[in-house]
């Protein structure tokens, strides 16, 4: 035989390689899950575990699966941590479990509260599997009905449910971007507040009198589509839920936090002229707000807060003349600038007082002080330094806009 | 050995920067985060500072002794026998450093994306490729770190811009981090992170001629250093200095944690392959540059054939270690600290004696 056909021969072994490796595994033999819920259960350490596991054949034009199957299999059982309650799902669960593609992790409140969660998480963020991009959602009810009860009516594909739901809410701002890496920023560094979306299924007695973002979820009044409302936050204090947030809450926090930004926030405002109606403008802010902390020793913090932002009014439902009206549009302005600062200042009273912490992650902005970690934690943010602040807001308008109309119609003259 | 030489400015570069940069996308960070907390990236310009006379006298003294490599520089200055024992202890904690880094490379590597595969053979198809690539010879190791290069970088560049998003600049504060002194402290006891600058000095003479490797170093150590501390830092402002300490693989997590808009996500099996074809070449030109010490020490001329045991043995002692948080945490921390002062010193001492024996006025 030549050296050639050897050579040829020896090429054939190749193929061998072709079989692949240990970790081959087709995508037929996995399954994934893109909600994880988690529930207390009466006894310690041992919790519910709730998988959500998508269909992938489904909502794919191109046919192929079968029409009758569901878009996704909720699955429950009890475990200690999430790795062994993958596998003890597979009694059940035709395939392997994968959390490659997992989009949120609910828990119920009951389990925030008790403050359970950090141990879940941290052990869970030990594998490769769950991803730091995961967001966390606290639902109302337990996390094993929330999920069960989930019926999106348009997005079938769960996976993309998950991912538009949260992506588009993130940016109205009415819920915080709460994915794991901030949680762990957050909790880990033990000075700021990590707010966590609020989402429920469950009907509370709707709130008729809120103006547009003054819910949390659950309570707003709608009919149609789906029964799930993500709205509002969990605040979460060193791991452990202490309170909820309203979607008005929760932009506010986004607009006094540079680390978070939104895209648009629609919101009405009071009219200053016609006291029963409001005027209903789109919030624009181009730069983040900005911090000054004037820190010294033994002394009382002082903490001044410039929020520069625009204002496009979009309806001005009493018809006043704003536009032209020179006057008129001073005193919008200052209105709108009041009633800014009075939210602003209740929200921050509220966490120097309940929270004696912040959830706008202001601690970054006074660490400059500081020439090391060790002098930086021994002052003390959360203790010390925050909660016995002065602390004034400063809303800046710096443009007002009307949109495309100069004027409305004088309804005075339309009706005679 | 080889008759001609081809090796330029460039290759030599790219040698360096492969050599030493990937160090930024392994567990270096996490070990040195441990310490000092958010001020860690710091660590490695005190490293540098410290390692960078050395360094340039070694370069001082080559340049003088014309057409001499590492090995044979020490045998001409301290005589045969002491500098023979001198070569083989850099040889030995260059191979103990090889061990344990690609035990610690085969751990990511298992961890991360195959982790049904037992680790055995993940670091056996590991060395085989860096054996097998190694023997086709120096000068093609040099063409090909070239020709990678960009591949690499352009990869990392990518990620740097994509995660530059979630980047808080005020984490860099307090600056000092655990404290000016540890992170002093800290950066010359772990200098040895640079000490590859010293072995690649072996390859001195195999350049077309020895001004590209000279030029070739300087451009390749500054760009590393420059390439490790700006992403260090980039760490720093994107995990904060509680959790920068607690993640063992932080280049890793970041490639988990970006995605490209709302359709391409889960994308960290991209920058996988950049990754991995980094490791090999690190670990090629590792691999060929401790049996090329080991060869001139004792005198062996064709020393390629070498490259095969020490990559068997690579795999047999490498395996020894129970997990890898004790490679990691325990050896390598040692070796680290073990290693530095030799490095930084014998330079010195060269220098000291080739003075005395008035070597140097020629």
């Amino acid at each position: 035989m030549t050296v050639k056909k050897i050579r040829l021969l020896l090429s054939l072994f190749l193929l061998f390689l072709l079989v692949g490796c240990y970790d081959k595994i087709e995508l037929e033999q996995q399954s994934y899950a893109v909600a994880l819920g988690v529930d207390q259960t009466d006894e310690k350490g041992v919790y519910r575990f709730t998988f959500q596991i998508t269909n992938p054949e489904v909502g794919y034009s191109a046919g192929g699966g079968s029409a009758d199957e569901p878009p996704n299999e909720t699955v429950t059982t009890t475990g200690s941590d999430i790795l062994t309650a993958m596998s003890t799902v597979n009694s059940f669960v035709s395939k392997r479990m994968t959390l490659d593609h997992t989009k949120v992790i609910v828990i119920s409140e009951e389990l925030a509260r008790s403050g359970d969660f950090i141990q879940i998480i941290q052990s869970a963020s030990r594998t490769t599997q769950i991803r730091r991009a995961v967001q966390i959602v606290v639902s109302k009810e337990k996390a094993a009905d929330f999920l069960n009860n989930i019926k999106p009516k348009m997005e079938a594909r769960t996976h993309k449910y998950f991912q538009y739901m949260i992506t588009r809410a993130k940016q109205t701002g009415i819920i915080p971007d709460a994915d794991i890496h901030r949680f762990f920023q957050i909790t880990e560094g033990d000075a700021d507040l990590f707010l966590a979306i609020y989402a429920t299924n469950e009907k509370s007695e709707p709130k008729e009198d809120g103006n547009e973002d003054e819910f949390i979820a659950g309570e707003i009044p709608h009919e149609g589509g789906s029964e799930t409302q993500f709205m509002g936050s969990a605040v979460f204090k060193e791991g452990k839920m202490i309170d909820v947030l309203d979607g008005q809450a929760t932009r506010l926090s986004h607009v006094l936090d540079y680390t978070l930004d939104m895209d648009e926030l629609l919101s009405t405002y009071p009219d200053p002229i016609k006291h029963e109606y409001r005027i209903s403008a789109d919030y624009i802010q181009k730069t983040a707000a900005e911090v000054k902390i004037d820190y010294q020793k033994n002394k009382k913090t002082k903490i001044d807060v410039t929020v520069p932002f625009q204002i496009e009014v979009l309806a001005i439902p009493s018809l006043v003349d704003y536009a032209q009206n020179i006057e008129y549009q001073e005193m919008l302005k200052q209105s709108i600038e009041e009633d800014l600062e009075k939210k602003a200042d209740d929200l921050i009273k509220k966490t120097q007082e309940e929270y004696s912490s912040e959830p706008f992650y202001w601690s970054l902005f006074i660490r400059n002080e500081f020439k090391d970690v060790p002098a930086y934690e021994e002052a003390d943010w959360n203790k010390k330094i925050y909660p016995n602040a002065d602390i004034t807001i400063n809303f800046d308008l710096e443009r007002l806009g009307f949109g495309k109309m100069l004027n409305d119609t004088n309804l005075s003259e339309v009706r005679d | 050995m080889k008759d001609y030489k081809t090796l330029t400015t460039r290759d030599m570069f790219a040698l360096v920067t492969l050599l030493i940069g990937i160090k930024f996308a392994d567990t270096t960070p996490a070990l040195l985060a441990q310490k000092g907390q958010n001020g860690f990236w710091l660590i490695p310009i005190v490293s540098f500072i410290v390692v960078i006379p050395s360094f340039l006298l070694l370069i001082y003294l080559l340049k003088k002794y014309k057409d001499k490599n590492l090995v044979e520089l020490l045998e001409t200055i301290l005589g045969t026998f002491s500098g023979k024992l001198l070569g083989l202890i850099i040889f030995l904690l260059a191979y103990s450093t090889l061990i344990f880094d690609s035990r610690n490379y085969v751990e990511q590597i298992k961890l991360l994306y195959y982790p049904q595969s037992p680790t055995l053979i993940i670091f056996g198809l590991f060395m085989l490729v860096a054996f097998f690539c190694a023997k086709r010879g120096f000068e093609v190791i040099g063409f090909t770190s070239w020709i990678g290069l960009p591949l690499i970088k352009f990869a990392v560049f990518l990620l740097a811009l994509l995660v530059l998003r979630e980047a808080v600049w005020n984490r860099i504060f307090p600056l000092f981090g655990s404290g000016l002194n540890i992170i002093t402290m800290e950066g010359v006891k772990n200098s040895s992170i640079f000490m590859e600058f010293f072995l690649l000095t072996i390859a001195y003479t195999s350049f077309k001629d020895t001004k590209f490797f000279r030029r070739g170093s300087y451009l390749g150590s500054a760009f590393v250093v420059v390439e490790i501390v700006l992403f260090f830092l980039l760490y720093t402002i994107v995990f904060d200095y509680n959790s920068i300490g607690k993640i063992a693989f932080p280049f890793h997590e970041i490639t988990q944690y970006i995605n490209f808009g709302d359709y391409f996500t889960n994308i960290e099996t991209f920058f996988m392959v950049f990754w991995l074809f980094g490791a090999f070449m690190r670990f090629i030109i590792f691999l060929y540059l401790i049996t090329w010490i080991f060869g001139t020490v004792f005198n062996i001329n064709e020393f390629e054939p070498l490259l095969l045991p020490f990559a068997f043995f690579t795999v047999m002692i490498g395996m020894l270690p129970e997990n890898s948080i004790i490679n990691e945490m325990v050896i390598r921390d040692v070796l680290l600290d073990v290693m530095t002062p030799l490095f930084v010193l014998f330079p010195f001492l060269l220098w000291f004696i080739a003075l005395c024996k008035g070597d140097l006025k020629k």
